[in-house]
């Protein structure tokens, strides 16, 4: 198949999850045997094929007052190179990633007359909210995209629900297919972490791993870090990523002082042995459709300590691959962290357990097969 | 000819509705086929029934003209593939409103592509936070348009000027001067005539 994805970011570009999501269901398609095409933001006009995979930058308006119609404009210069691309080598269907892809890809379906197939990786009203008109804006437009698509794709089970109810989509139309995760990525990297720069030789580390925004509850684990550690002084916090980093340093420093760290940017490489480093990886979110995270420290044999909620129902077993927590409730934090810090060949065999289970049930393999699957419904559904 | 007409808004009263229903009756009149293409707004309007027009509905309010006509363009779009498809030889878009619609369609059938300037930003004064997005969709207008027209001769130097129009691309076709319609199914002959000149 030629699927055309439409994603405002693809790396190297990236901010959030969709850009290495794009990235690992296009490359393994193209292993697959597949043809996919990628139409993306870039500052400047390229087109390189990576990994098998094509990819076309288009850039965008640089007058936008804000995001909405920056990608109103990316979408119309999107669909440009779309037509072009499409007279050369048709594309079978396009695949939109959230709704900064909904302008251009509604555009090139109707343009093109092709069939369209739209991922929700989360929603406005579950990111921060529906109150304001321009926040209502997003929300109709990610309605837009799931009225317009023959076929919807969610990242996670309880998100599926979610999805059906925000928007009213017909059951039938919405399908679950997890995210994946790369575990040769994690395999194959080359181990050069400084433990010293993160804790000393008798602590144990607690990550954190997200950007810092009360979505991803930090607040909560912070609260808990003090309590944490009167049970289990060998604990020391690791907070990494971007967002209000200075905002939450500054309050993680006047509970704990040194027991906390944040290091700043930290190199994927760099990332990937501190999450093996790591006796555990704290996933604190009060809303998150799917979280990653659990899923990459489960390859990287670290078990994960996270909330109840989303798409952390089903990527933690409890007791199993990690530890489940009431969303932000710091006290749950506390008592499931120390259980955890407490018996460290208990959350070693968690750890095993859940590398296990992301082998069976979290490969891009699978799950690029799956998509490809959806792919054909929608194709049938235009014929 | 096939000639589709593209516009914000079609219903009686309005200047853009009253300049294309007036281009549109006096091409069905020379025998020629004319679509006119344009959101439902549920107002009323008449015209000659050998017109065929097609107004499509969008369930997207927007919170602004700016991205709401970029979601509408959508639907002008699929209103043209669906109903007309292939069977078009020029593409005829009015404003800003109706710049994407004109210039996705006049790229993915190869026709040409006319666009008639009523009004530049520019001259409206350059206000509001949408001006300057509104004012590039305008100079890409121009830039892939094969034709530019307007109304009047402020707006005509607006899109010399502001918008950078090579000269023999902008005429001026005033709709108050009586034989206007004329010139400008002339101009349609010729540009058919010559295919789609203007690619990038």
């Amino acid at each position: 198949m030629r699927p055309l994805f439409i994603t405002w970011e693809y790396p190297p570009y990236k901010a959030g999850g969709i850009a290495a999501h794009c990235e690992d269901l296009a490359t393994t398609m193209a292993s697959q045997g597949h043809e996919p095409v990628v139409i993306t933001y870039g500052d400047e006009r390229t087109s390189e094929v990576r990994d098998g995979v094509q990819i076309h930058r288009v850039p965008a308006s640089n007058s936008a007052t804000n995001t909405l119609s920056w990608s109103m404009h990316l979408g119309h210069e999107m669909e440009k190179k779309a037509i072009e691309l499409h007279k050369a080598n048709n594309f079978d269907l396009v695949h939109a990633h959230d709704w900064m892809a909904v302008p251009g890809a509604t555009g090139i379906k109707k343009t093109l007359n092709l069939p369209m197939v739209f991922t929700v990786h989360s929603t406005q009203k579950g990111r921060d909210g529906i109150s304001s008109n321009y926040q209502k804006t997003i929300h109709d437009l990610e309605w837009y995209g799931t009225y317009e698509a023959e076929e919807v794709i969610t990242v996670g089970r309880e998100f599926s629900e979610e999805v059906k109810h925000t928007y009213d989509v017909p059951e039938q139309k919405v399908n679950y297919i997890p995210n994946g995760v790369d575990l040769e990525r994690f395999d194959s990297h080359s181990e050069n972490l400084n433990r010293n720069e993160y804790a000393l030789d008798w602590e144990q580390i607690v990550l954190f791993v997200g950007r810092m925004y009360p979505q991803k509850g930090p607040g909560h684990l912070i609260e808990a870090m003090p309590h944490i550690l009167d049970q289990q002084p060998e604990a020391k916090f690791v907070m990494c990523g971007s967002g209000a980093t200075e905002h939450y340093k500054s309050i993680a420093n006047s509970k704990v002082g040194n027991k906390v760290h944040f290091p700043g940017y930290v190199s994927d490489n760099e990332l990937m042995s501190l999450m093996k480093e790591a006796t555990m990886t704290v996933a604190p979110s009060v809303y998150e459709p799917f979280g990653i995270v659990p899923l990459e420290a489960a390859a990287s044999e670290t078990m994960t300590v996270g909330s109840y909620t989303g798409g952390m129902k089903d990527t933690i077993v409890h007791e199993y691959t990690g530890l489940h927590t009431y969303p932000a409730d710091s006290g749950s934090i506390t008592d499931q962290v120390s259980r955890g810090l407490e018996d460290p060949g208990w959350s070693d065999w968690m750890g095993d357990n859940a590398r296990e289970r992301v082998e069976d049930n979290f490969r891009w393999e699978q799950i690029s097969a799956w998509t490809t699957g959806i792919y054909n419904q929608a194709v049938e559904q235009r014929s | 000819m096939n000639i589709v007409l593209l516009s914000k808004q079609f219903s009686d009263g309005d200047a853009i509705s009253e300049y294309i229903k007036t281009i549109a009756e006096n091409l069905v009149d020379r025998g020629h086929e004319v679509r006119i293409v344009s959101f439902d707004d549920g107002s009323y309007y008449s015209i000659d029934e050998r017109v065929d027009v097609l107004r499509a509905p969008m369930d997207f309010d927007g919170d602004n003209l700016y991205n709401w006509s970029m979601m509408m363009n959508n639907e002008l779009k699929g209103q043209v593939m669906q109903n007309i498809g292939d069977d078009v030889d020029l593409i005829h878009a009015n404003d800003w409103t109706t710049v994407p619609g004109g210039v996705a369609l006049s790229k993915q059938l190869e026709k040409p592509f006319v666009l008639t300037v009523h009004s530049t930003e520019n001259v409206r004064g350059f206000e509001g936070e949408y001006a300057e997005m509104i004012s590039e969709l305008e100079w890409q207008g121009v830039y892939e348009a094969d034709q530019i027209l307007t109304t009047d001769e402020d707006t005509k130097n607006s899109v010399l000027f502001d918008l950078g129009a090579p000269d023999e691309k902008v005429q001026k076709v005033d709709p108050y001067e009586g034989s206007w319609p004329e010139t400008v199914l002339n101009k349609y002959q010729e540009l058919v005539k010559q295919g789609k000149k203007v690619k990038n």
